[in-house]
């Protein structure tokens, strides 16, 4: 009973808090939106580094993280421009060696590289095009051929102009009807599409989509599409192996491309997993600097709680003596001003939620043209709410202690002759 | 005396010592007073010559350097900070010369602070709180903040906070020094009416007006009773 009577007490003396918030609502506001900007910015960089986690490792399975790619270009962010765009371009010729005297590789192809114009009647869109051998229709990863076939061996050598086709053609070019058997213009020569890819959705690695992809027979691409683009070689193997592979696959390299000891790479030997270890460093970079300076202006926001929370034991000295000749123990006035502190906190924090759960319901009614129906990858849980308010409470109590402090400890009879 | 009075307050060789660095004040000096049921004091002297203190230490807001001071069977001298808070809220109603009610609260809610100190749920208090306004007559004005009434009725909101704990004295420290002579003479009135109603009235004047209508009256002077009649 006596706890109980205690408790009581307690959430009496939060409502004389709240009410005094109440009663300076302006300055309550104006001190609040440091706190409201600072749980703005700190949860939409938390919920950009997240979601772009989230793209980013679906647009990994586009590489897979069973192969080895060899290219011109190493996979990194950091780039030597004039260092690669010199090097020697990858020849097909090296799938040879490679098939012949690697130990961890079990399955190769081409992968030639170009984007060109599409057309289907009067409508026209810009495609990816890979031309590949027929054994890529295995080391297909991150989609698979959901409807129609890949093309056969027989159709790699004749160079016949057979595509399989990403998700977007479908829905660009046919209302959405089944394209198998239907003919598009690539480059202005006809091909027929017999196969089409699962649909993947918006990614973020530069060509990370297979959605605007069109895979065709190696052949057939030589023939109709040389005019530029890039050739790189895709390496099967088993995810285990990937490190020795690398190593292994770089050597024979080195042997068919005759390049002396000592001498550096003229290529380079990338697989999915690097990739994501430097965009990692990236993200972590982002985030950093994202929770730092939010971070920042948190604290400024504590120390603008603070500020006030004295501006208010100031104010009310008086009123603190008078309490206290009227009964108010020192926990009394403690509580009373901490949960003014902790009240403005929150309605800080809760106008920074509604702002972002207000960003995110606008961004997800405003596709971004151009991305196939695909919004800004930013999205709102309710854990962030809890954060936001366990946040929210921490900083009130901190920059509210020192100020309710003071107030408590207050002389009741010097209080009381404060003018 | 017709009926044997009951003894309140014991104040025995109480001292008040301030040392300000160099020079060490001595407020209250070796005071003893005896303080009992339905007595009408009035506290006089100079300013600066310890009623202040005196009020202060009687009030339970202070503590004595030495001496004992016992209310009713407590020895206050020997208290902490809460436990003199409940005295206090129980015991004590403060009526102040600047009437110190909160702007933001109307007469209602004043009244009811004494009580959101104290163990009452919500219903008492508003009851309490009513009653203690009926007494001063403010009946009507429950709704209104200090703004809205006039120095007297405000004065009379602060007696009635200070008889809403129902407590064993009332402390007024100058209750007339910031009202016009009407005002001042109607809450001198109703002092009197409080004392006849068996309230215990301890008043802080330096006006010999207000003196003259108590029972009893202490001088003090430079720390020590002057007078006690």
């Amino acid at each position: 009973m006596e706890k109980l009577l205690e408790m009581n007490n307690f959430f009496k003396n939060i409502i004389i808090g709240l009410f005094s918030v109440r009663s300076n609502l302006t300055r309550v506001i104006l001190t609040a939106s440091g706190l409201t900007i600072g749980i703005f910015t700190v949860s939409i960089v938390s919920a950009a580094v997240s979601s772009i986690d989230k793209e980013f490792a679906k647009s990994m399975d586009y590489y897979g993280n069973d192969k080895v790619y060899v290219g011109t270009w190493p996979w990194s962010f950091d780039f030597d421009w004039w260092k690669y765009r010199n090097r020697p371009k990858i020849e097909e010729s090296s799938l040879e060696y490679i098939t012949q005297y690697s130990e961890y590789i079990t399955d190769v192809s081409i992968k030639k590289n170009t984007w060109t114009r599409a057309t289907y009647g009067n409508k026209a869109s810009w495609l990816q095009l890979n031309g590949v051998y027929p054994s890529y229709q295995d080391m297909l990863s991150g989609t698979k051929i959901e409807n129609g076939r890949f093309f056969s061996q027989n159709e790699w050598d004749l160079q016949r102009r057979v595509i399989i086709v990403g998700g977007t053609v479908r829905d660009g070019f046919f209302q959405g009807k089944d394209p198998i058997g239907k003919k598009i213009r690539l480059n202005n020569v006809t091909f027929e599409i017999i196969g089409e890819l699962k649909k993947q959705g918006i990614g973020m690695v530069p060509g990370g989509t297979l959605d605007n992809l069109v895979i065709m027979p190696s052949t057939t691409f030589e023939r109709i599409l040389t005019r530029w683009g890039f050739d790189e070689l895709v390496l099967q193997t088993n995810p285990k192996d990937i490190p020795l592979a690398k190593e292994e696959v770089g050597m024979i390299m080195r042997v068919a491309r005759k390049i002396p000891p000592g001498d550096d790479d003229n290529f380079a030997v990338n697989s999915a997993d690097a990739y994501m270890e430097q965009f990692n460093t990236m993200k972590n970079a982002i985030a950093g600097m994202g929770f730092l300076v939010t971070g920042i202006s948190l604290v400024v926001s504590a120390i603008g709680i603070m500020n006030v929370m004295f501006v208010s034991v100031r104010e009310r000295t008086r009123e603190i003596g008078l309490r206290k000749a009227m009964g108010a123990t020192n926990f009394n006035i403690l509580t009373q001003f901490l949960s003014e502190a902790v009240a403005i906190a929150i309605i800080g924090g809760s106008v920074g939620i509604a702002l972002i759960r207000l960003t995110v319901f606008g961004l997800a009614s405003f596709p971004i043209p151009n991305f196939n129906g695909a919004t800004l990858p930013i999205s709102f849980d309710l854990l962030l709410v809890f954060y936001t308010f366990t946040v929210c409470v921490f900083i009130g109590v901190l920059a509210g202690l020192i100020p309710a402090r003071t107030a408590a400890n207050l002389n009741p009879i010097d209080a009381l002759r404060d003018e | 005396m017709a009926k044997s009075k009951k003894e309140i307050i014991s104040i025995q060789s109480v001292s008040k010592i301030y040392n300000l660095g160099e020079t060490v004040v001595k407020a209250l000096d070796n005071v003893s007073l005896s303080i009992y049921d339905n007595d009408y004091i009035s506290i006089m002297g100079p300013s600066g010559s310890g009623k202040s203190t005196l009020m202060n230490i009687i009030g339970c807001l202070d503590v004595p350097t030495k001496g004992k001071y016992k209310f009713k069977d407590e020895l206050i001298s020997e208290m902490d900070d809460n436990q003199l808070a409940n005295i206090r809220n129980e015991k004590i109603g403060f009526v102040f010369q600047t009437f110190n009610l909160l702007p933001k609260l109307n007469a209602m809610q004043n009244v009811e602070v004494p009580l959101i100190y104290s163990s009452l749920g919500r219903k008492e208090r508003i009851e309490r709180a009513e009653e203690a306004l009926h007494i001063v007559g403010l009946q009507d004005r429950m709704t209104h903040k200090p703004n809205e009434l006039s120095g007297g009725q405000r004065q009379r909101v602060a007696i009635a906070r200070a008889l809403v704990n129902k407590p064993s004295i009332i402390l007024a420290d100058e209750p007339t020094g910031n009202l016009d002579s009407k005002s001042g003479n109607e809450i001198l009135k109703f002092f009197a009416k409080l004392h006849k109603d068996g309230n215990t009235i301890i008043v802080v004047t330096h006006e010999e007006s207000v003196a003259k209508l108590s029972k009893r009256r202490i001088d003090i002077f430079d720390g020590k009773i002057a007078r006690d009649e």
